[in-house]
């Protein structure tokens, strides 16, 4: 079974500068990308930017990355 | 043999050091596609990395190996036509930079979507050839820009990296042109960890692999650091450093790191066995 992470993007506003999550992670599983794929102009929006969970089968389900989210964004269900 | 070199290397030793790998501009495969047919000009790379998802994962969890076996096909098609990777020795890499020019070095993607990493702390990554004035001529539209460099600043750079323990590799961009030369590491480097976790083939592994020489090892481990891999581990047995010859990637960070020259590299090739694990 695999875990689900759910990022609120409306409360997770700046994930590029806060990145807490991103480091927080004992296994790396979390991933920034936009939400315009690689887009001219676009791509380098920071309101553009949005945390997910990508490499799920290294999700513990340790709940640090909800824990140390200052924003209340990040579900881990499991 | 290299599949690469039996296509590619046209007489030269191996594929990479042939100069009409790194003859194509960039963005070509786009140009021909969606480009030509009237879509808006995009100066980003097509990448791979995207092409997992959560259907893979779900098959791998639940052992579900026609659906894996398909997927993975699938994706490395695609890489293997337009971008994928081979690890190769800095001796290797840096005969590369003497052949290209211009280089320039830029902001390392997988770092910045695995830890968001800032683009003074991550520029890790070189991109070569003329693809490189089109980024210069619109800096906005890739991150944090790129700075060219002359031939013995991306030694220096690549020889740096090397000593921080950073994995040389080089990329495609529309198979067989050759336009980025990778410095990576796990976990946070898509190609190694796809390859490595996945068993994806997105990374080749390197033409030589690293061989310890038992009289010479002291058991020092100043080299297990070094593998990206997991194909170096010590052995407290035998108080020596222990290399899984057909997991190596023939990267040669951990010989470049032994104080006693007991790892060496040796020819893939040299052993029949290992000739075509790539």
């Amino acid at each position: 079974m695999l875990p689900t992470i759910t990022v609120d993007d409306k409360k997770c506003t700046d994930p590029l500068s806060c990145r807490k999550c991103l480091l927080t992670c004992p296994t790396h599983v979390l991933g920034l990308g936009t939400k315009v794929g690689p887009q001219k102009f676009r791509e380098i929006d920071p309101n553009q930017f949005i945390v997910a969970g990508v490499r799920l089968e290294r999700c513990a389900v340790c709940m640090d990355c909800v824990n140390v989210c200052p924003k209340n964004a990040i579900q881990v269900n499991f | 043999m290299c599949v690469w070199c039996e296509r590619y290397a046209d007489g030269y030793q191996r594929w990479y050091f042939n100069p009409a790998n790194y003859a194509r501009r960039l963005y070509k495969v786009r140009k021909e596609e969606e480009e030509a047919s009237g879509a808006e000009a995009n100066p980003q790379a097509a990448g791979g990395m995207a092409l997992l998802t959560r259907d893979f994962l779900e098959a791998l969890d639940r052992n579900d190996h026609d659906a894996i076996a398909k997927m993975k096909r699938q994706v490395e098609e695609i890489s293997q036509t337009v971008h994928f990777g081979q690890v190769v020795t800095l001796e290797d890499i840096l005969k590369v930079v003497d052949t290209i020019y211009p280089i320039a070095i830029m902001t390392c993607a997988c770092r910045r979507s695995m830890l968001g990493l800032p683009n003074e702390e991550n520029f890790t990554c070189m991109g070569m050839g003329p693809g490189m004035y089109k980024w210069e001529r619109w800096p906005e539209t890739y991150r944090g820009g790129i700075q060219f460099l002359t031939p013995d600043e991306a030694k220096d750079i690549v020889i740096q990296m090397n000593k921080r323990g950073l994995v040389q590799t080089l990329f495609t961009f529309g198979t067989p042109y050759l336009a980025g030369i990778c410095n990576c590491d796990y976990p946070d480097c898509s190609a190694i960890r796809t390859t490595v976790d996945y068993g994806i083939h997105f990374l080749w592994k390197g033409h030589q692999v690293a061989r310890v020489d038992n009289e010479l090892c002291n058991g020092c481990t100043s080299c297990i650091h070094r593998c990206q891999f997991k194909a170096l581990s010590f052995s407290p047995t035998q108080n020596k450093a222990y290399i899984d010859l057909f997991q190596c990637f023939g990267c040669g960070l951990c010989a470049t790191e032994c104080p006693q020259e007991a790892i060496t590299m040796v020819e893939r090739a040299s052993f029949p066995a290992l000739a075509n694990v790539w």
